[in-house]
Formats: structure tokens, C-alpha cells, sequence
């Protein structure tokens, strides 16, 4: 009886059809994308040099799909069947042309004919799907390969490669700044967030020197910078754990004859600062850090493995285990000395060759023996929840 | 410059929907979005006898233009489609999705269903955006598919 009442629908083909493109939406994209302030999203990829320096095991030509804060890869899924587009549509096709569809006239000599139709635009053939790979993204290794290496050293007077202008002419405003930071930023197929966070976490900077430019400092530079700061702080009795006003610890570490010609750039101690400083008082890359304080503990391991990324960077350059940890020791301020044990340190970021020595391991070596691990039988357990056959097969391969 | 920008659903498309030449939508409430924009999947091709070459290059690509001039606009008629157990009176009841018709032509019909998509999809176009270069927009997020997976079965006229 149903079917009595049923409508049909009149189905056409319309000519020329469109162009879609069919983009599967996870459920955090399906809730930015129908907020009210929907942000716009950026299909980004490597600039073609970056994409020859940071190799994706994974694939050689890729898009990622970058909201504000996350970042996805865009894979292309070929269907077997027709995926039409449809829309309402008037229905407008000749008289002639309905017999493909319908008796011309019924007895009552009126068409027997639906007064509605819907009409297919374009026809996909496949679907874009995203996914997140096991490691996630992480802006690093791109920033590693576009900024230029600081490799200046600070923490010794006799040395001679401190002759040129740390000093920079005019310091940048804040609007040149950042400008400069996305310039770099728009070939990285990562996400703002991503960007700002890996940025950060490098203590990057913008300097105006003899010329502008981006750097990343050396953990040399870096751990340079932190032993004239706790130098000038303990001159200045200013204590670190309590919010101090970083103009107050620039200051600290210069030495009176180095105001016109500071020791390195103060943007490199404000990105140390930022790097350091209590997470939650971090202010957003985009403002200025003004205030900080740090946190003991953390800051106490950063210098820590800052110190052994300088010293012992890899297995030829193994130190010794208690020099390390008497070095450490000695460039922490006096309070927290305690602070230097190995325990401490972020898992996987040594490793001892033989019991009596210690070497530094990249964050990149780490990920790697990381990621080793979860073959076999999880990671078929994975496949098999996924509806994808891409994967099924690739983990059967 | 390596990045495009992807563009949510802006106003303007959601008012071309409301703009009273667009016909009516004429599908079950659930299958009707806000540009009137539905999906319907089906397992091989519908071939329509093609005028001229423009097919092929028009189908996959997302450059092509969608403000086409309307008097080269044709449609060709293809079937009819039915939700046989469809009721206005009772929209809440979603038992009709279970049965959907596909008639092509007068003498072939598919059966196929109403799903709710895994997962939600966009549909993307380009967009025409400030000066150069390619931006994409979502002009549609689409969430069921009227989806038919078997062959076609003779039928006598309806």
C-alpha cells in the first residue's frame, strides 16, 4: 500500500557536469567545519627542495590537510563504483526524450508523470580519505632543514668566531617578525600549531644581523646561552623560579662593555626563555615573552640533555658517565644541583655504550626504535578493524 | 606556493539554496541538505549517449568551471528513482531506507538502499578566490547515500 502512495522522481543526467571533489570528514573535522566561526583550511605540501631533504618513508608526493592546530594526510581512494552528485532540478527535458522513461500517455491522455526530479552534476570516481600516520606530524624535521644553523659560541671570551654584528642594526618589529616565521612556515606541510610548537621547541629565531634570517641555535649555542643567563642572574640575584622580567635578565647577561655588542641576538635568549619557561605561562609565539619563570625540574632536564646533544652527540663522542653528570651539575644553578640525575631525563634520550659512559640520541633515532616495536600482532589487530583494503593488504604484504 | 586554502561552507552558497528559482528538493527530509547537494552511489556506470568529447575531461576534474552558461545546460533523462516505503505521515519511521527503487530507462530497475555514510563527507569545488592561485570551498556536507550494489533486473513498466 505504501507503494500506492510512493512519489517517483524523475532522474537526469546533466550536461556539462561539474567538478567535485568528495573529502571523507573525521568527526573533530565535521565539528570544525559546521561551527559558526569556521576556520579555513590550508591542503599543504613540501616545497620541492624540503621534500628532498625530509623524506616520507611512507609516500613521495603528499598533500596534508592542516586545520589550525592538526594535520592529516590526504589519500585518494579509487571506488569501483560511480559515486553521482545529485540536486533538485526542474526536470526540463523535451517530450520526445521521456519515453526513455515513461509511456508517452496514459488513457486519461495526461502523462503519467513525475513532477519532480533530481538530476546527477558530476560523478566522482574517487574519495579522499585522511589519516593521521602512527608518529603523527611534527614540524621538526622541516625546520631542521630550512633554518640556518646558530653555531656562534657565547660561553668563552677567547673565542674569535664572535667578531661580526650579533648586534643587529635595527631590531625587527614584531609584524616584520612574523611575517618572516611564515614565510618559512608556508612550505612546511604541517599545521600552524604544529609549526609554532616545533619553532618553539627549537628555540628558533628571527635576527636582523647582517642580514635577516631564521636560526636555529646548536645545542652548543643553546647551552651557551643558558650559562650566561644563570651567570647574570645570580649577579643580578634574580631568581629564576620567581617571574622575572626577561628585559631585567637581558640585561643581567650582559657584560657592561657588551650593551652596544651583545654576545648573541636577544631574540636567541628570548627563544630559550620561551623554551624553558613554565608551560603554562608560555605566552603565544605571535606576543612577546615579557615575564617568565621557570620550573626547576624541567628546566633542569633540558639543560641536561641540551648539554649532552653539545658535548656527546652520538656513540663516537661518549663521555663519561660521572663527568657528565658533575657537568650538569655545574650548570644548574646552586639550589638545583639535586635536580641532576639520570632519571630525569626524557626516556630514550641517552644511551650507554658500556656502563661507565653516555651519549646523546637525536629525537629522530628515538622515534625510530619507537616505532619498531608495534609490528606483528597488533598491528594486524589494527588492520583488521579498518574497512580500508588498502591496509588490509599492505599489512598482509 | 605550495599551500591551498580550503575554504568552509561560506554564506553565499548556503543562500543560493534559498534562492526561490531552485526547485524543490523532492527527496525524504533525511537525504536533503542545505544546497540540496545528495550522493547516490551505485555499483558500475551509467552510460549516456555522449554529444560530444567534453565528457571525459569534465568528469574527474575539480577545475572545471561550475558557472557554465545556462543555455548550453541540458539534462538527459535517465530513470526515475522511488522510496516505495517512504511515508510523509510518519518521517520519524526510517524503516523506508532499508528499500530504495532505481529505474533506468522504462525496463531495468536496481534495488538499493538508504545508508548513513561512516563517516561524514564534504563535497569540495573550486572556489573562486581573492586574485591567483586555487582555492577549494566545501560547498556540501553530506551524510547518508542512497547507494545501490546490485545489478539491474528486468521489470515491466510501472
Amino acid at each position: 500500500m505504501a507503494t500506492q502512495v510512493s512519489r517517483s522522481i524523475l532522474f537526469t543526467h546533466t550536461r556539462p557536469q561539474q567538478g567535485f571533489r568528495l573529502l571523507e570528514l573525521t568527526p573533530e573535522l565535521e565539528e570544525l567545519l559546521t561551527s559558526k566561526d569556521a576556520p579555513a583550511l590550508e591542503l599543504k605540501s613540501p616545497s620541492t627542495a624540503l621534500a628532498q631533504a625530509v623524506i616520507d618513508p611512507s609516500a613521495q608526493d603528499y598533500v596534508n590537510l592542516c586545520t589550525p592546530t592538526q594535520t592529516y594526510r590526504i589519500r585518494q581512494v579509487q571506488s569501483s563504483n560511480s559515486i553521482h552528485i545529485l540536486r533538485p532540478s526542474n526536470g526540463e527535458i523535451s517530450k520526445a526524450d521521456i519515453k526513455v522513461v515513461e509511456e508517452e500517455a496514459g488513457d486519461e491522455g495526461t502523462l503519467n508523470l513525475p513532477d519532480e526530479a533530481v538530476t546527477t552534476i558530476a560523478k566522482c570516481s574517487s574519495t579522499l580519505e585522511l589519516h593521521i600516520p602512527p608518529g603523527g606530524f611534527s614540524a621538526i624535521p622541516f625546520l631542521e632543514k630550512s633554518l640556518r644553523l646558530y653555531d656562534r659560541r657565547s660561553d668563552d671570551d677567547g673565542d674569535i668566531a664572535m667578531d661580526d654584528s650579533a648586534a643587529s642594526m635595527d631590531p625587527l618589529d614584531a609584524a616584520a617578525v612574523r611575517k618572516i616565521r611564515e614565510g618559512v612556515w608556508v612550505d612546511i606541510p604541517v599545521s600552524r600549531a604544529q609549526c609554532e610548537l616545533g619553532w618553539m621547541e627549537l628555540c628558533a629565531f628571527v635576527d636582523a644581523g647582517e642580514e635577516v634570517g631564521c636560526w636555529r641555535p646548536s645545542a652548543r649555542a643553546r647551552l651557551g646561552v643558558w650559562r650566561r643567563l644563570v651567570e647574570g642572574a645570580v649577579l643580578q640575584g634574580i631568581d629564576l623560579e620567581k617571574q622575572f622580567l626577561v628585559g631585567d635578565l637581558w640585561k643581567s647577561v650582559l657584560d657592561e662593555d657588551e650593551a652596544a655588542e651583545p654576545p648573541f641576538p636577544r631574540a636567541l635568549l628570548e627563544a630559550v626563555v620561551r623554551r624553558i619557561c613554565v608551560v603554562d605561562e608560555r605566552p603565544a609565539l605571535a606576543d612577546e615573552v615579557k615575564w617568565a619563570s621557570f620550573d626547576k625540574v624541567e628546566c633542569a632536564q633540558w639543560v641536561g640533555e641540551t648539554y649532552l646533544a653539545a658535548i656527546a652527540p652520538g656513540a663516537s663522542s661518549a663521555i663519561g658517565r660521572s663527568d657528565f653528570l658533575r657537568a650538569w651539575k655545574d650548570c644548574l644553578p646552586e639550589p638545583w644541583r639535586g635536580e641532576a640525575v639520570l632519571s630525569k631525563l626524557t626516556n630514550g634520550c641517552y644511551k650507554s655504550p658500556d656502563p661507565t659512559t653516555i651519549h646523546f640520541v637525536e629525537p629522530s633515532q628515538r622515534e625510530q626504535n619507537s616505532k619498531a616495536a608495534p609490528t606483528g600482532p597488533a598491528a594486524a589487530a589494527k588492520a583488521k578493524n579498518t574497512r580500508n583494503w588498502h591496509e588490509l593488504l599492505k599489512v598482509r604484504r | 606556493m605550495p599551500s591551498i586554502k580550503l575554504h568552509p561552507s561560506s554564506a553565499s552558497s548556503t543562500t543560493k539554496a534559498t534562492n526561490p528559482q531552485t526547485p524543490a528538493n523532492p527527496l525524504p527530509p533525511l537525504l536533503q541538505t542545505p544546497t540540496g547537494l545528495a550522493i547516490l552511489e551505485l555499483q558500475g556506470t551509467i552510460n549516456v549517449p555522449s554529444s560530444n568529447e567534453e565528457e571525459n575531461e569534465m568528469i574527474d576534474s575539480p577545475g572545471s568551471n561550475p558557472n557554465i552558461d545556462p543555455a548550453s545546460v541540458f539534462e538527459t533523462p535517465i530513470g526515475k528513482l522511488m522510496f516505495p516505503d517512504y511515508s510523509v505521515h510518519n518521517p520519524d519511521d526510517t524503516k523506508w531506507m532499508k528499500r530504495a527503487y532505481l529505474y533506468v530507462g522504462r525496463y531495468q530497475r536496481m534495488t538499493g538502499e538508504v545508508k548513513k555514510l561512516p563517516r561524514p563527507v564534504a563535497v569540495l569545488q573550486r572556489h573562486q578566490g581573492e586574485g591567483d592561485g586555487e582555492e577549494l570551498e566545501v560547498v556540501e556536507i553530506v551524510r547518508y547515500k542512497i547507494f545501490f550494489k546490485s545489478r539491474p533486473e528486468p521489470v515491466n513498466n510501472v
